[in-house]
């Protein structure tokens, strides 16, 4: 792999912050164009929340298979460089020559492991798994996820309890290393992409749809890993209080988003979304209800097409009205979901065994290097020569979109290192 | 909505709630949030996303017979959770101002509401009115014990308040008689008479501010100035009657039954507008906001509480330098209610009272809302005649 460190004058690198769907394919892009690319993620596997859905749309494709074939691509090509537990600690200097301090925490275990397990059967702590939205439990050791790349365990060391070195002492391969310390290393790159993505909204902040109070209330980002095969429920979805099949599902859209209260903007993506989780619904469900009550539904551009046969396919009931109370049944824990139908011009409460919330978009921009501009919505701004936003953190988007914002990124980015090259 | 509908916007109507709303009607994208969230309104009788919708279409003669103004009863649940900020309960107390403005007799009186100087004038009107059965400067030379008689003989000051009161009534009569006109043409055919009793009976209870998630603290605050000014109210009339039939002298001995019981009527009263105030101040403030006219009637209100205690304080304690005084802005601020009531939020009991009678058959037949299991719900009856979304079909 290529040699970025301090010191290497004639570096034209990029500097590619978050490793989702977008800064994967805005530093492969990069590289394949013959540049050097220098990929820093937070966690400790690439991939990010595309990593964790079941299906994306249009396609309604797999989304492991993209991915993977991207992490082909980066494993076979010298010219990216992969650093993950990663993060930008500092960014100085101008296009064309920027130097950056990332920190890489330590991962404790070491590229000798085999990915045998024996350390996961002994570790004696549970946390919370956040690649299924908390909704498992995974052990302090772990590999992140059955995909992950790269193929390497973990330890949440704040977990450990102190002194225990039952892991280590299993290990065969001696791949585990408990007293690794965090380190720092300097970069000079010609220019910066930043793709730090998104999180989904805090739905317990909005108290009036139930999340955190009932149990059999979702967001839309848990039923990604309901319906995912390798999920909590191995790909079978079933409501979280008592794992019965559900029989009427609601979509309850704008959940957080559109509201001066939460989200002040749409988040562009969630009414194709629900739409899509719909179909996987009714693909395992043939008689399950489906409603969604959305304020407009927003399925822009090619998508209409999408959202009309998704609707006809899959026997979608829409009512326009947003939900404006979800209260749980004490003893069947069904919901029951308030709103007005609009266009009947009736107030209804119906009950439903699910409830899906579909939470918007917030930028993650708290791994953006100081300095950065953020719009008034708190999204990545343009305005930064010589760094160059890209996906989810510089507006919602969908995946196929994210991608061409990310290609589109590494463009002015080589553009800037290029530009170094001719003045400089 | 198959029917073709013809709008005629009236312009000046929106103005008026716009400008009495405190807000912009137009921020309002019908997402239906406010209705949803209400606890009052009903499946047959979603209110306030159809009210705000007529509203900014200008739609003034749907909505002046419109009970849903009168059904809210004004808890700001709606307004805190607008995600557009567009202040729905703000709108429906701008367009319960706008139907008594329009449902006032005689018209021109209409124009009083909301309007800050017209409350000033009414008080100084009501005063230089007073003074016409007042005995000046009888009290500088009255004997001991001092009592307001000395002010206001009571023959002279009874027959005045007859007479006002009877010039309200029948100005209250007229004005609920174009209010049920306006409700019939405007759909809620409900009848009247017959659920009158149920609905008063509902109104004593006050069930309905039980169900406003906000509504917990003012619910007894209003239950308090109700029952205290309803108990005045009797007390006042039947010791006036008394006494002109010459069974009864003031002032009452303290521990005279009528007396005790107007006494307790009075604190009660005091103590309701004082939450009332403290509520508005504390927490509705921060929330939705009150407009002009809440705190006209409820200063009014304050105001007769605060100078009638004062009075008899300063009568039991012989003070002629300033029970008269007081007595005299407190009779003045009584009779600028009385005048004021049909211009005021206080028709508000009256308006209420019809419209939920008007209302009361359809919300007991259809229930609050409906249970259905998900799916298609039965066919409902379209409401009467108007449209529940103008161009919102996406």
């Amino acid at each position: 792999m290529a040699n970025l460190n301090a010191g290497n004058g004639k570096s034209g690198a990029i500097l590619v912050v978050g490793g989702g769907i977008a800064g994967v394919t805005c530093a492969i892009e990069a590289a394949e164009a013959g540049f050097e690319a220098v990929l820093v993620e937070k966690a400790a596997y690439l991939g990010g929340h595309v990593a964790a859905f079941h299906r994306y749309f249009p396609k309604l494709c797999p989304p492991p298979c993209g991915l993977e074939i991207n992490f082909r691509r980066i494993r076979n090509n010298p010219r990216v460089t992969v650093y993950t537990l990663a993060e930008i600690e500092s960014l100085k200097g101008s296009p064309g020559n920027y130097e950056a301090v990332i920190r890489i925490a330590p991962r404790f275990v070491t590229s000798a492991c085999t990915l045998c397990g024996e350390c996961e059967r002994v570790c004696p702590v549970e946390i919370p798994d956040a690649f299924n939205s908390g909704m498992t439990k995974t052990k302090a050791i772990r590999l992140p996820h059955r995909m992950a790349f790269p193929a390497q365990y973990v330890v949440e060391r704040s977990a450990c309890p102190e002194g225990c070195r039952l892991c280590a002492d299993a290990c065969r391969y001696n791949a585990i290393g408990l007293a690794q310390q965090e380190t720092w290393k300097t970069l000079r790159v010609a220019s910066v992409v930043l793709a730090t993505g998104w999180e989904p909204y805090d739905a317990a902040k909005i108290d009036n749809l139930g999340f955190g109070q009932f149990s059999n209330v979702v967001t839309n980002v848990m039923l990604e890993r309901l319906a995912a095969p390798d999920g909590p429920t191995r790909g079978k979805i079933l409501r979280p209080s008592d794992g019965k099949p559900p029989r009427a599902v609601a979509f309850v859209q704008c959940a957080g988003s559109r509201d001066r209260n939460h989200l002040p903007y749409c988040s562009g993506v969630c009414c194709t979304a629900s739409l899509k989780q719909a179909a996987y619904i009714r693909s395992q469900y043939p008689e399950a209800k489906i409603t969604m009550f959305y304020i407009d539904l927003r399925t822009p551009g090619q998508l209409e097409e999408f959202a009309a046969k998704t609707i006809a396919a899959n026997g979608v009931e829409l009512i326009k009205g947003k939900v404006g109370k979800v209260q749980e049944q004490p003893g069947s824990r069904d919901l029951l979901v308030s709103a007005e139908d609009v266009l009947k011009g009736r107030k209804i409460a119906r009950e439903y065994d699910l409830v899906v919330l579909a939470v918007g978009i917030v930028p993650q921009t708290g791994g953006l290097p100081a300095g950065v501009n953020l719009d008034e919505f708190g999204f990545a701004a343009d305005g930064n020569p010589g760094v160059y936003a890209a996906g989810c953190v510089k507006r919602p988007a969908e995946v196929a979109v994210s991608i061409r914002d990310a290609t589109g990124a590494a463009l002015k980015a080589i553009e800037c290192v290029a530009g170094r090259a001719h003045h400089g | 909505m198959a029917d073709a509908l013809t709008i005629q916007p009236d312009l000046e109507f929106i103005r008026e709630v716009t400008e009495n709303s405190g807000g912009d009607l137009k921020k309002c994208m019908q997402c239906a949030t406010c209705s949803a969230v209400c606890s009052l309104s009903t499946e047959s009788r979603p209110f306030p996303r159809q009210q705000v919708l007529k509203a900014q279409w200008g739609m003034s003669e749907q909505l002046t017979g419109d009970p849903a103004i009168w059904l809210c009863h004004d808890c700001g649940d709606c307004t805190a959770r607008c995600p557009r900020g567009a202040r729905p309960s703000a709108v429906m107390d701008a367009l319960r101002m706008a139907a008594i403005r329009r449902l006032a007799f005689p018209r021109f009186m209409g124009s009083m509401i909301g309007r800050r100087e017209n409350g000033a004038i009414m008080f100084l009107f009501s005063a230089l009115l007073l003074l016409s059965v007042a005995k000046l400067p009888a009290f500088h030379t009255a004997a001991r014990p001092l009592i307001f008689a000395d002010m206001f003989p009571v023959s002279r000051l009874e027959m005045f308040f007859y007479i006002v009161s009877a010039f309200v009534v029948l100005v209250l009569a007229i004005s609920a008689a174009r209010f049920i006109k306006e409700l019939r043409s405007a759909g809620a055919r409900g009848a009247i008479l017959p659920s009158l009793l149920p609905a008063l009976i509902e109104i004593f209870l006050h069930r309905r501010f039980a169900g406003c998630e906000a509504g917990k603290v003012r619910r007894w605050g209003h239950l308090g100035v109700l029952f205290g000014f309803i108990g005045l109210a009797t007390a006042s009339t039947v010791l006036g009657v008394e006494m002109h039939l010459g069974w009864m002298v003031t002032p009452m001995p303290l521990l005279y039954p009528l007396k005790m019981i107007a006494n307790l009527c009075a604190v009660v009263f005091a103590v309701g507008v004082s939450i009332l105030i403290w509520n508005r101040l504390a927490d509705r403030e921060k929330r939705v906001g009150s407009s002009f006219c809440d705190w006209y009637f409820l200063s009014l209100l304050g105001g007769i509480g605060l100078t009638g205690i004062l009075s008899e304080t300063l009568r039991l304690a012989q003070s002629p330098d300033w029970m008269y005084s007081i007595y005299y802005i407190h009779l003045s601020l009584v009779l600028t209610l009385f005048l004021s009531t049909p211009y005021s939020k206080f028709v508000h009991f009256l308006y209420r009272t019809i419209a939920m009678a008007a209302t009361w058959q359809e919300s007991k037949s259809t229930g609050r809302v409906q249970l259905a299991a998900g799916g298609p719900d039965a066919a409902l009856p379209e409401g009467p005649g108007l449209p529940h979304a103008i161009g919102m079909r996406s």
